[in-house]
C-alpha cells in the first residue's frame, strides 16, 4: 500500500468524516481496492466507536448545576453561631471560595441506580447512628435539603456519599468511592466534591446532636 | 440563572466526559470539572455573548488540566497508586466500568498534547476545526497530534 496516494492520516480523517470531494473519493477508492487500507480504516473506526461507547454514559445526565447564591444569601440573612463541625469547616478549605459555586451532582449506580436505594448496612447506619458514631459505616453529617427531607452524608468501606430520606427509604443523592483502600490525597479530593455537593443541597445549617437524636426518634420523617 | 449558568448547566455532562478523557481517575475528573465550573463562573466576563461558549468552556477545562498537570505528576510520583481510582458516576455494570478504566489508562499513556486532541475528536466528537479552536493550534498541528495519538492508542488497546 506504499504507492497509494493516501496515508494513515487521510484514512483517519476519512473515518472522522473530515474529507469531502476529491479527497474523500481518493480514500474511498483506496479502501475499496486495497484490503490493507480497508483493514486499517476498519481498525480506526472500531477504536473510535469503542472509545465513544465507553465514555458515552458519562455525558448523560444526571448532573446538574445548582446556583448557591440563594443559599448563601439565605444563610447570611439568618446567620446563627456555627456548630463546631459541619460545612463551615469544609468551606474554609478554599474550594468553596468562589462567589458562586456549581454543585455537580453525581447520581449513579453503586449500590443503587440514580436516585435508587442504599445497601442494607448503609440504611441501618443511616437509621440508627448519630454523626460521629463508630461503625463499619460512619455518618458524618445530617441536614435538611430544600424540600425539607433529611439527608445524611456517610463513609463506608465500599460506598460513601449522601443519601436523603424518601418515604421510609434512603435514596443516594451523591456517591463517592468507599474509604478503603483509597489513598489520602484521593480522599481529600473526594471530600471536596462531597462538601460542594452538600453546599448545593443544604437548606439552613447541619443538625446538631440533639436535633439528630430528635430526628432519629421521629424515624427521620 | 443567567446566560452563562444556563449554558454551563446544559454543557456540564459533556464537560464531565471530557474531563474523564483527560484526568487519570474518576475522582480527579470530577474535581477537575468542578474546579473548571467554578473558574468559569468567576471569569464569566471573559466569555463574549455571540462567541463560542462551548469552545471557551472546553478550553477552561483543558487549561485547568494543564495547569494542574505538573503538581499532579509530582504528587503521583510520590504516591504511585496501583489503582487509578474508582470510577464514580459511571452508570452500568462492572464490565463497562472496567472497560472505561482500561481505556482511560491507555489515554493516560499518551503525551498530553496528543491526548487532548484524541479526546476532543474521538470521544467528544468535535470536528477538526472545533478541536483546533479549543486547543488554539493550527489545523496541521491538530491533525498530526491526532494521528500520532491514534496510532499509539491503537497499538496499546489492540495489543
Amino acid at each position: 500500500m506504499g504507492a497509494d496516494p493516501v496515508d494513515e492520516a487521510a484514512i483517519i480523517a476519512w473515518v472522522d468524516g473530515e474529507l469531502t470531494g476529491a479527497e474523500a473519493a481518493r480514500v474511498e477508492a483506496a479502501v475499496a481496492n486495497d484490503a490493507d487500507w480497508r483493514a486499517l480504516a476498519d481498525r480506526h473506526r472500531r477504536m473510535k466507536a469503542r472509545f465513544a461507547a465507553a465514555f458515552a454514559p458519562l455525558a448523560r445526565p444526571p448532573a446538574e448545576v445548582i446556583s448557591l447564591a440563594d443559599v448563601r444569601a439565605r444563610r447570611a440573612a439568618n446567620a446563627v453561631p456555627a456548630p463546631s463541625y459541619g460545612w463551615r469547616r469544609w468551606a474554609a478549605g478554599g474550594a468553596i471560595a468562589a462567589s458562586l459555586v456549581v454543585g455537580l451532582f453525581v447520581l449513579q449506580d453503586r449500590g443503587g441506580s440514580p436516585g435508587g436505594g442504599v445497601p442494607a448496612p448503609v440504611a441501618v447506619a443511616l437509621n440508627d447512628q448519630l454523626s460521629g458514631d463508630a461503625g463499619p459505616v460512619r455518618v458524618a453529617l445530617s441536614f435538611r435539603d430544600r424540600k425539607g427531607q433529611y439527608c445524611r452524608s456517610f463513609t463506608g468501606d465500599t460506598l460513601s456519599g449522601i443519601a436523603c430520606r424518601a418515604g421510609t427509604d434512603w435514596q443516594m443523592r451523591y456517591t463517592a468511592p468507599g474509604s478503603a483502600p483509597a489513598t489520602d490525597y484521593r480522599m481529600a479530593g473526594t471530600d471536596g466534591a462531597r462538601a460542594t455537593a452538600i453546599m448545593g443541597m443544604i437548606a439552613g445549617e447541619p443538625l446538631d446532636r440533639a436535633q439528630e437524636d430528635s430526628a432519629r426518634r421521629a424515624n427521620w420523617r | 440563572m443567567d446566560e452563562v449558568e444556563r449554558r454551563l448547566a446544559s454543557l456540564l455532562p459533556r464537560l464531565r466526559r471530557f474531563a474523564h478523557g483527560l484526568a487519570r481517575s474518576g475522582p480527579d475528573a470530577d474535581d477537575l470539572v468542578q474546579a473548571a465550573a467554578e473558574r468559569m463562573l468567576k471569569a464569566r466576563d471573559q466569555w463574549q455573548p455571540g462567541t463560542h461558549f462551548e469552545a471557551w468552556a472546553y478550553r477552561v477545562v483543558r487549561n485547568l488540566w494543564i495547569d494542574t498537570a505538573r503538581s499532579r505528576q509530582r504528587r503521583e510520583a510520590v504516591h504511585a497508586p496501583e489503582e487509578q481510582g474508582m470510577l464514580v458516576g459511571v452508570a452500568g455494570d462492572a464490565e463497562a466500568r472496567v472497560e472505561l478504566s482500561y481505556l482511560m489508562r491507555a489515554l493516560d499513556r499518551l503525551p498530553d498534547e496528543q491526548r487532548e486532541a484524541v479526546v476532543l475528536v474521538m470521544i467528544e466528537g468535535k470536528s477538526y476545526a472545533e478541536a483546533a479552536e479549543v486547543l488554539e493550534v493550527p489545523m496541521g498541528t491538530l491533525t498530526s497530534r491526532l494521528v500520532r495519538g491514534r496510532q499509539a492508542l491503537m497499538a496499546a488497546v489492540e495489543g
